[in-house]
């Protein structure tokens, strides 16, 4: 069911905070072999909010994975920002996401034995330094979670522990926050709370976002639309609407059934 | 339902062997204490029938068979006609008389050869060499030729060729060349730690029976009847078959083993008491796993009983597999210790290994722990509802009051047990009593460990929160405070028991130290090592001492206890030369008549003792001695009660009475500015030909007094070690299946920037706080274990408490090194997950 349309982004960036050059990534191998990325070359301009789309098996959680630095690549090369990833070892790739990467995730998102607050704090204490206060505060506000500080994530509804997450995703200020499917587990109004967050922290504070999901309502939220199938990119969709969103995936593919995917 | 539980547990082999390690451990160590008496009774007895091979009849005097061993110089004595009289028996092929005893043999050192186990004089002849085996030179063939055993030689500093003094109770030290040297059949150089000298039998007489020509015992060979022998030589002779003083003997040996299963079986059962609360703990984290499992079968239609059932089986599964591999690695653990028990407290004696029916025991008990602990988790796990399947894993904190009032109420039950046990209320059952009480209010403990878990954890954690991955391994470990307390717990026990008995020791040191220095009013004390004889020097050497110019005042104390007899009852007796002097030295004061010039039939008792008898001042009191002589004493004062004075005083006329006519201990009162160390060293150097004593200062002397002690404690961290390799595995246990129940945790740190070094400090973290959560409580309870029995020993002179401080700080640095070790595979594991793996939806 298609949410609200945003309005309208205006696409004036022209840096680009994550690059994808030809990147190649396949699980297992000989007979068993999944090519789950084919060449893939994408770029995600700063300031901008993207959705990535695809059916099951696409690729989608692949390439974010390997964008944020969580899987490696077999060939081609990304870039954080000026930060090449490639040949990056772990401790240096932890760095990475702990400094310029904010993660939101579909479920799982906290820790159970941290308060909401120190869940959103939690970036900025495993890197022993302290987050920005104002800048939380302000975080904490738009997000509407200065009553819900203290408790603990079971004390939390499924909506508020996803706007919990957003917040520790921007708490640290990172160079681009990656979210898959952070709105398949809510429903309908939870997701609109998220994803309109999600469109003012671009709109706002010039957030870079890449968003893997479903939902062609969700995407609607977006800037841009990558379409993935088969671990390729089949179509780079601007200033999309549900509507267009749904068309497009018509489009390229009969045998992917519409409703069925969205959770 | 059987063939998904197994299906289930081969895809689950690593909980499989951490699970099946405790109940390992418990039976292996329960088999291998059951192995251990069984096994050390067998070569004992095997190793005394060896030695009667051969042996067909043993005539003794029959009197108390102790005595005939030779132990006291008044053993009694088989004339050497009656040897004649046995050889001369229809069917006696040939009879040898043996002569043995205790004897002193001066090492090369000039010391006493063998102060803790005694030397054993005897007459070496045809029959010795039966059992003993030549190693070197010859038998004794002259009366001033000895042969001695291999341990003599190790010990004394002095081998074949070499001239060693011997002298007993009754002979004087005489020189005997050592011609030969002999060791135990097996390869062994002694039975129990004795030393061994074989002289001719003249030799022998003259060291262990005044001279007589008599002997201890008859060994007889041929086909006689011991009713054939009895009637020949008459009922003053106790007649008995080869096998049935064989036995005798070998009961006597088997007690030493006995005490060393019993010890093991204590620490069995401390493991599998501990286990216990590993398997429960195992079983309630694989169920928390296995939720979504329980609720998808629930959810398709099997029963709670089917669920109950699926628990038990995979218990029943792993205790049988687990008794069987425990039982095993117990013969080889029992085989193990036998062979360390005879080569250090029995002499190299040869292990024959036996493996009792008793102990398929263990596997009784490793199966039957295994399947009672999971019932509770297994009851649990049939509470799973069906939705679970559907739903998220949520376990919210169990409220903890139910369990806390059980713990009081079994923690009083058990202290009650322990007040009754050691107050005498229970009479015998006084020592069964406060052991069922410490072990009952151990599991009390337990039960209140959870509610001590939060306070206690918070503030270790604290300490530890200094870096934010230690904050979080603290949060960890609060987590679940039933599972953090069970875990837990294992140390507890074990640091619980060491702790009370290193209290009670150092109590009892400071007891003697405080003595030492409130009772004693010397600087310096010549005596010897207690061992199995009462260590003496000459009386000139007393002399020599009092005449140095620095010495202002000696106390001096011989004492008679071989039997004297004060109104026909056995009584020590003792004397000084100057009793005045030795009671001031002593800090006891005359309550009535006097002690100066005491008459030669002057008798001195302290107060309590003369009321027991119903004595009073100028009584008249029969004193019989060992020796036979019976004197009239007259009481000449009464002392006032006092530690080190109390007893019975003669006369130092009587002195020539005692079974020792020399002075047992010495108290030196330095003179006023005189260096003490000076004249410790000229009081050595008198001592030089004493081999029996040494000279000490008050400090060295509470050393030496309570230095056995601590053999005892140190062989006592034993335990601890054991309790340490059981709590190290409850705790990688807990940590793994805690690692694998927070996986998508540490992803989802991981993912957001946790490195892989912090990861491992989060665990470490947690493991050092579980472990020294364990130790405080353990040194806590510990101590008060060690109070109460102080408290209730008071009377019986246990009059200090002392806390063990270095012991306490030990076991808290060991807590911290158990959990450093204990985190290391879980931490590892955490810190090579695999973060894609572990954020993955499905
Ligand atoms: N760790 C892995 N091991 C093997 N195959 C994998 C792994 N991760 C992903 N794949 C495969 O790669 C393809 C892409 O997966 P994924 O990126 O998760 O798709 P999407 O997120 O679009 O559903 C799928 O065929 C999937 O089975
Ligand atoms: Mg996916």
């Amino acid at each position: 069911m298609p949410l609200a349309n945003p309005p309208a982004p205006q696409i004036t960036r022209t840096r680009s905070a994550v690059t994808a050059s030809n990147v190649w990534r396949a699980y297992g191998s000989g007979e068993a072999q999944v090519v789950a990325l084919r060449d893939v070359s994408v770029q995600f301009a700063s300031g901008a909010f993207t959705a990535i789309m695809g059916p099951s098996g696409s690729g989608k959680s692949t390439l974010m994975h390997c964008l944020a630095g969580l899987d490696t690549t077999d060939r081609g090369t990304v870039h954080i920002g000026d930060t090449a990833l490639t040949g990056l070892g772990d401790k240096a790739l932890t760095k990475l996401r702990r400094d310029k990467i904010g993660f939101i995730f579909q479920q799982f998102n906290l820790l159970p034995t941290l308060t909401a607050e120190e869940n959103i704090l939690l970036p900025a204490s495993i890197a022993g330094v302290k987050a920005d206060p104002e800048w939380v505060a302000r975080i904490i506000a738009t997000l509407d979670l200065s009553e819900r500080l203290t408790h603990k994530p079971t004390e939390l509804s499924g909506g508020q522990q996803q706007r919990v997450a957003c917040a520790r995703a921007l708490a640290t200020r990172p160079e681009v926050v990656f979210a898959d499917e952070p709105t398949g587990n809510l429903d309908t109004r939870s997701s609109g709370e998220v994803l309109r967050f999600l469109r003012r922290s671009v709109d706002d504070f010039g957030q870079t976002i890449v968003m893997v999901t479903h939902d062609p309502g969700a995407a609607a939220y977006a800037d841009r639309v990558v379409f993935l199938a088969d671990g390729q990119i089949v179509e780079d969709l601007h200033r999309p609407t549900a509507d267009s969103v749904i068309d497009t995936m018509r489009g390229f593919e009969n045998r992917v059934p519409l409703a069925g995917e969205a959770r | 339902m059987l063939r998904a539980t197994l299906k289930g547990m081969a895809s689950r082999k690593a909980r499989l062997v951490l699970t099946s390690l405790a109940v390992v451990l418990g039976t292996m160590f329960v088999a291998a204490a059951m192995i251990l008496t069984a096994t050390m009774e067998k070569s004992v007895s095997g190793v005394i029938a060896d030695a009667f091979t051969g042996v067909d009849a043993v005539v003794t005097a029959a009197e108390d068979p102790a005595a005939a061993q030779g132990n006291t110089p008044s053993a009694t004595l088989i004339p050497a006609d009656v040897l004649e009289t046995v050889r001369g028996v229809d069917g006696v092929e040939s009879a040898d008389g043996d002569v043995s005893g205790q004897v002193n043999a001066i090492g090369d050192d000039g010391k006493l050869v063998g102060t803790f186990a005694p030397t054993i004089g005897f007459n070496w002849n045809e029959q010795s060499t039966g059992f003993n085996e030549i190693r070197e030179g010859r038998g004794p063939e002259a009366d001033d030729e000895v042969i001695v055993s291999t341990l003599f030689v190790t010990e004394s500093g002095l081998d074949i060729g070499d001239t060693v003094t011997a002298y007993s109770y009754t002979a004087d030290r005489a020189d005997y060349e050592i011609v030969g040297v002999f060791g135990l059949s097996g390869d062994r150089d002694s039975l129990a730690g004795e030393t061994q000298m074989g002289f001719t039998t003249t030799t022998a007489q003259h060291l262990l029976a005044q001279g007589e020509n008599a002997y201890m015992t008859i060994y007889v060979e041929g086909d006689a009847s011991t009713d054939a022998i009895a009637d020949a030589i008459g009922s003053d002779y106790r007649v008995q078959t080869g096998e049935e003083a064989s036995e005798e003997a070998a009961q006597g040996f088997a007690a030493v083993a006995d005490i060393m299963g019993y010890i093991f079986l204590g620490f069995g059962l401390v493991a599998v008491f501990v286990s216990v609360f590993l398997i429960i703990n195992t079983f309630t984290i694989i169920v928390a796993q296995r939720q979504r499992e329980l609720a998808l079968l629930r959810a398709i239609g099997a029963g709670r009983n089917q669920v109950v059932g699926s628990v038990l089986a995979e218990a029943a599964v792993i205790g049988v597999i687990a008794s069987i591999l425990g039982l095993g690695l117990g013969v080889l653990l029992g085989w193990g210790l036998s062979q360390l028990v005879s080569s250090s407290v029995m002499g190299g004696l040869a292990v024959r290994l036996e493996v009792p029916p008793t102990a398929l025991w263990a596997l009784a008990v490793g199966i039957g722990v295994t399947v009672l602990s999971a019932i509770v988790p297994a009851v649990k796990a049939s509470g799973v509802p069906p939705v679970a399947a559907m739903r998220e894993a949520v376990n919210p904190p169990k409220p903890l009051r139910g369990i806390t009032i059980a713990g009081l109420a079994v923690t009083a039950v058990g202290g009650v047990l322990v007040a009754l046990g050691l107050t005498d209320n229970l009479g015998d059952l006084g020592l069964s009593g406060f052991l069922s009480g410490v072990g009952i209010a151990f599991v009390g403990i337990t039960l209140l460990t959870p509610i001590l878990s939060r306070p206690l954890v918070a503030f270790l954690g604290a300490v530890m929160s200094w870096s934010f991955s230690g904050r979080l391994g603290k949060l960890n470990a609060g987590r679940n405070p039933r599972r953090t307390a069970i875990t837990a717990s294992a140390l507890m026990i074990a640091v619980a028991l060491v702790t009370g008995i290193a209290t009670l020791v150092s109590s009892f040191k400071q007891t003697t130290e405080e003595l030492t220095d409130s009772n004693l009013e010397s600087d310096l004390i010549v005596m010897g090592q207690q061992g199995a004889n009462i260590p003496t020097f000459a009386p000139e050497t007393l002399a020599e001492i009092k005449a140095l110019p620095d010495v202002a005042a000696v106390g001096d104390l011989y004492g008679e206890f071989f039997g004297a007899q004060v109104d026909g009852e056995s009584t020590p007796l003792f004397a000084s030369e100057d009793l005045p002097t030795s009671l001031d030295i002593f800090s006891g004061t005359v309550a009535e008549g006097s002690v100066d010039d005491l008459a030669d039939d002057g008798l001195v008792v302290n107060e309590s003792a003369a009321e027991d008898r119903g004595v009073a001042l100028g009584d008249t009191v029969p004193v019989t001695f060992a020796d036979g002589t019976t004197v009239q004493l007259t009481v000449a004062a009464i002392l006032d009660d006092a530690l080190l004075t109390d007893g019975w005083w003669v006369a130092p006329a009587q002195i020539e009475h005692f079974t020792v006519p020399k002075p047992m201990q010495a108290y030196i009162q330095v003179a006023d500015g005189a260096d003490v160390d000076a004249v410790q060293e000229e009081v050595d150097t008198i001592l030089a030909d004493e081999p029996e004593v040494d000279v000490t200062n008050n400090a060295q002397f509470v050393e030496q007094q309570t230095a056995q002690l601590d053999t005892l404690l140190a062989s006592v961290q034993i335990l601890l070690a054991l309790a340490i390799i059981i709590a190290i595995i409850g705790v990688v246990n807990t940590l793994v299946l805690s690692v694998l129940e927070r996986t998508r945790e540490l992803g989802l740190l991981r993912a957001i920037g946790m490195t892989r070094g912090q990861a491992r400090r989060m665990i470490t973290v947690e493991s050092v706080i579980i472990c020294l959560f364990g130790a405080v409580l353990g040194i806590a309870v510990g101590i008060g274990l060690g109070w109460t029995v102080q408290q209730a020993l008071e009377e019986e002179g246990l009059t200090s408490f002392a806390l063990p401080w270095s012991y306490i700080v030990g076991y808290l640095v060991a807590a911290v090194v158990v959990g450093l070790l204990a985190a290391i595979a879980p931490a590892a594991r955490a810190a090579k997950l695999n973060v894609l793996n572990a954020i993955a939806y499905e």
